[in-house]
């Protein structure tokens, strides 16, 4: 007779088995990695699953029951997955807050979750939270990793990673079985995730992802057959930068990783994106529009104060480029030998190079989402033989549902639905409608807004009205309530209009405006990285963001700008004024939202007297 | 990691020698090239050839005490001259009817010592460079050129004295004759080509061993000495240390490469060991590139082939040189040009031939943008 209990079996695949399996499976392969301190610190699959345990039996010392929620706060980083997949291993909800996040929104976040423990990086965050921590009655513990400033701190609430780590370990040695039977009671119905809207109207919602959701998307996002082919798999590198809490890369930087191995690589910061992408050289890169644009417009600051030798290398293979990328838009992305022996040629000269410099020369796919982006950075980054597919998909329906496919891309649309999901336009408004295993089980606490969104028969309401292009394709007009009705009676899209601004390099952030006005007029904030360096090469003298903005030089070139733009629509669609802001959008201020989407509203209220004197 | 070249993992590979394929490539054809030189120049060509891989040599211990350490050396002739000297007493054979000191020692003993000797040396020397910088540090280095001068023309137990000199160290490796033709491998070699691969490894080694050195937490040092010797005290840096480090280190490849230097000609003279020497190395190191392995070698070999250039040149010009050049003879017009040489360098490429290279390579590392 043994003495020792059986060990049970976990039958439903989490991220947490998935990464046990990986660990018995493939022990030494590496897993992760994390710039510190001048080098890429690997984590392998062993390493990175002892980590989890050890957390998991940390969280379970601490009392964590099933379906209490803990909440992260920080930068990407190896802690962070590593405590996100503790939490799912105990059957808690994790819950990811943007590090831009200023107090009061941590404040909103914690006590609308109502989380029991909540990790922060570092003092920065820590101060957030100790800030309003006696409106947070269900908060019982501030874990935080980087101990600088922060260990002088004497708050009861507080423990460092290591301590929480050790405390995990003596756990472990007690209970060796505890953390195995928490996982084995594990359902298909378990909320893992709590991932909040970013909310440009009204605050925050908190969406519930179950294992079942997250396990849908594995498999149908990057199995055989998904978006990408082949597969990811071990051989495919993947740089995380993107803020964890974001449905786009949970699924990229962390479902792809424990779901496929494929590797994931944490930079130093955003600001250190160039060089860590240059390092890593992802074979898979997933960005938002805004990341593309700046690529976009970086490259041609730096190559308008190259050498006159460079710059005609530089034009006239970009021409050839351009019409590589025109070509393949209109062919949905396939090749003809002779676009190969052109693009072969100017690989050589030019577009390796470029793709180098870019850390894009191993990418063998790249996407766009999370926005719409302008056909013009799709077609500059297809000319340079970089694979990109914009793809759609939310938060409420784990990111599935449209993407691009190689072969069949239709610049301009967000792709097509997926093989076995149900999508639908509503017949009066036009707004998407989606049903499939991925689409979320409601809002946390919120059953007004969960019934608003998902119908009885299980329908998704996106709150994005689409149209199909040529029966096969999805094009989204824009948010619902975002469509401009103007005074005479026309409906307009300002997000096309927007992007359409937006692809010149000078200018950052467009909101138009027009909602039952007689024209359209906009708010237009410059790129002050892009106009200052324009600037000086004119020897226009400037100091601050606002001296820039208001020189007369400057709004004649945004003036130009807009003109332009404004040659692509018909009349009214057309902006007749503009007005520049005078700083730039913030997040702290509430302005943007945490994924820098604009406010709306706010900026309405906020700029009131400017968007008045447009229509005087 | 492998197609990733950005990508370190570890700080070896952050810090390898040579950290890209392409950089292996070149190495292996500059190799290669070292290698087969010997069988198809002629003879003159060849001891030109030997000279340079040991005046390499001497070019990397300069290059480490001005070029990484900051400490201008001008006294460099004389490191050579203790080198050249220790190395002829303790490995030279003694001769009948000649009042010389000659151990006769085996190679093995004799080369390792002539460094360690002219280390010793330099170490002695080291402590002023505490007390003085700049141009106060090359005048007394200066100095010690000529007290080199003086010693080595007068003690004629150990020079054989001015006009007579004596015969280097003996080229004899646990029995094995350099200096003689042989066989190696079942390959004939002339004398020559013995010493050329003989100087040849030794300098490999040598420069290897530096490239180590500069790439670590002494070379480091070094560097943050020259770069603001105050800063780099405040920094924690031993200024005490390095500055004799360098200077002891300086003056061993100095020494090794003075023991080497005169055995292919055969004959050592006391005044050979004068300023214009000191100064052939300055411009090896400063027309290289100051701070720079690959570019000792590249100054060593430059400065020492240049009189055959010259001369080449000279014989190929249209016009009678004879006439043209009465007044100046050959040497002269050497001397003149590595002067010119030097100023050009300093002012148009202050990092040298590696400078230039440096310039070259940034191009393409930018490309297709400028920076």
């Amino acid at each position: 007779m043994t003495t020792t209990a059986p060990r049970p079996v976990t039958t439903v695949q989490t991220v947490a088995t998935l990464i046990r399996d990986r660990a018995t499976a493939a022990p030494d392969q590496v897993a992760l990695r994390e710039k510190s301190l001048g080098v890429w610190q690997e984590t392998t699959w062993a390493g990175y699953w002892d980590a989890v345990e050890t957390a998991a039996h940390g969280f379970l010392a601490l009392g964590i029951e099933t379906g209490d929620r803990i909440a992260i706060h920080s930068e990407n980083r190896t802690e962070w997955v590593v405590t996100d997949s503790a939490t799912v291993a105990v059957r808690g909800i994790s819950m990811g807050l943007y590090p831009t996040n200023p107090s009061a929104e941590v404040e909103y976040l914690l006590g609308n979750s109502g989380s029991r423990v909540h990790v922060a990086e570092d003092q920065e965050q820590v101060d957030k939270v100790l800030a309003v921590k006696h409106n947070l009655p269900e908060l019982e513990k501030i874990i935080y990793f980087e101990g600088r400033g922060v260990d002088r701190y004497e708050d009861p609430m507080l423990m460092s990673w290591d301590a929480f780590m050790e405390l995990g370990r003596s756990h472990r040695a007690a209970n060796s079985h505890a953390l195995t039977e928490r996982m084995a009671g594990a359902t298909e119905d378990d909320i893992a995730y709590l991932i909040y809207t970013s909310g440009t109207t009204g605050p925050p919602k908190g969406a519930m992802l179950t294992v079942a959701n997250v396990n849908y998307v594995v498999q149908r996002l990057a199995d055989t057959g998904g978006i990408i082919d082949p597969p990811p798999g071990p051989e495919d590198e993947l740089v995380s930068y993107l803020p964890l809490c974001h449905v786009f890369e949970k699924a990229f930087g962390h479902w792809f990783n424990v779901g496929k191995a494929s590797v994931t690589n944490y930079g130093e910061s955003l600001d250190t994106l160039p060089t860590d992408l240059r390092e890593v050289q992802p074979t898979i890169f997933e960005a938002v529009p805004r990341i593309w644009e700046k690529m976009h417009a970086s490259m041609l600051i730096r190559m308008s104060s190259a050498s006159l030798l460079k710059r005609l290398n530089y034009g006239f293979w970009m021409k050839r480029a351009e019409k590589l990328g025109k070509r393949l838009v209109d062919n949905g992305g396939t090749w003809t030998p002779w676009m190969r022996v052109q693009y072969g040629l100017g690989y050589l000269f030019l577009y390796r190079a470029v793709k180098e410099r870019l850390g894009l020369k191993r990418c063998r796919y790249g996407v766009s989402g999370a926005a719409p982006i302008a056909p013009e950075i799709l077609e500059f980054f297809m000319g340079i033989g970089v694979p990109i597919y914009e793809g759609y998909g939310m938060t409420e329906n784990s990111a599935v549902a449209t993407a691009n496919r190689p072969g069949r891309v239709k610049v301009g649309t967000v792709g097509e639905p997926y093989d076995d999901i149900e999508l639908k336009l509503d017949e009066q408004t036009g707004e998407i409608l989606i049903r499939h295993p991925g689409v979320f089980a409601g809002y946390w606490r919120n059953p007004e807004a969960t019934a608003a969104t998902l119908d009885a028969d299980g329908w998704l309401h996106t709150g994005d009205v689409g149209e199909w292009v040529d029966g096969t394709h999805v094009k989204i007009v824009d948010r619902i309530k975002d469509i401009i009705i103007t005074a005479g009676g026309k409906n307009i899209s300002p997000s096309e209009i927007e992007n359409t601004l937006k692809m010149s390099p000078f200018v950052g952030e467009v909101i138009v405006i027009g909602d039952r006005r007689k024209f359209l007029s906009a708010l237009i904030g410059i790129d002050y990285d892009v106009v200052s360096e324009w600037a000086q090469r004119k020897g226009l003298a400037h100091t601050t963001y606002r001296d820039l903005a208001e020189k007369p030089e400057v709004r004649e070139l945004i003036q130009r700008q807009v003109t332009d733009a404004n040659a692509k629509f018909a009349s009214v669609e057309q902006i007749k004024k503009f007005g520049l802001l005078t700083k730039e959008l913030d997040h702290e201020e509430g302005e943007l939202t945490a994924t820098q989407k604009v406010k709306r509203s706010v900026i309405e209220e906020k700029f009131a007297e400017e968007i008045e004197a447009m229509y005087r | 990691m492998r197609g990733r070249p950005g990508l370190f993992t570890r700080y070896e590979d952050a810090s390898a020698i040579l950290p890209s394929g392409t950089q292996k490539v070149w190495l292996g054809i500059g190799l290669a090239v070292l290698v087969i030189a010997p069988f198809i120049v002629d003879r003159a060509t060849l001891i030109l050839l030997a000279t340079a891989v040991v005046a390499a040599v001497g070019a990397i211990g300069l290059n480490l005490v001005t070029g990484y350490a900051g400490q201008v050396s001008l006294g460099h002739a004389f490191f050579l001259g203790v080198g050249a000297y220790s190395a002829a007493a303790i490995g030279g054979q003694p001769e009948e009817g000649k009042e010389l000191i000659a151990l006769g020692l085996d190679l093995w003993i004799s080369l390792p010592l002539a460094g360690l000797i002219a280390a010793l040396c330099g170490i002695v020397v080291a402590p002023v460079a505490l007390r003085l910088r700049g141009l106060y540090l090359a005048l007394v280095t200066l100095g010690l050129v000529f007290l080199g001068e003086h010693i080595f023309r007068n003690w004629t137990q150990l020079t054989g004295g001015q006009g007579v000199g004596r015969e280097p160290a003996t080229l004899s490796l646990f029995g094995y004759r350099f200096d003689l033709d042989g066989s190696v491998l079942g390959i004939d070699l002339i004398r020559e080509q013995q010493i050329y691969f003989l100087a040849l490894v030794v300098m490999v080694v040598m420069a290897l061993l530096a490239k180590n050195l500069v790439r670590s937490r002494v070379g480091r040092a070094f560097a943050a000495v020259r770069d603001r010797d105050i800063a780099a005290e405040v920094m924690g840096v031993n200024l005490t240390k390095y500055k004799v480090l360098a200077f002891a280190v300086s003056s061993f490849y100095a020494g090794v490469a003075g023991a080497l230097l005169y055995t292919v000609t055969g004959f050592l003279d006391p005044n050979a060991f004068n300023l214009f020497l000191s100064i052939a190395y300055i411009a090896m190191v400063v027309i290289g590139g100051a701070a720079s392995i690959a570019g000792s070698i590249a100054g060593a070999f430059f400065i020492t082939l240049l009189p055959e250039v010259i001369e080449n040149v000279i014989h190929a010009l249209p016009i009678d040189a004879e006439t043209l050049f009465t007044s100046i003879s050959t040497a002269q017009i050497e001397r003149i040009l590595f002067g010119v040489l030097i100023i050009v360098f300093l002012i148009f490429e202050p990092l040298g031939l590696y400078g230039i290279w440096i310039r070259i390579r940034n191009y393409w590392k930018a490309f297709p943008f400028s920076y």
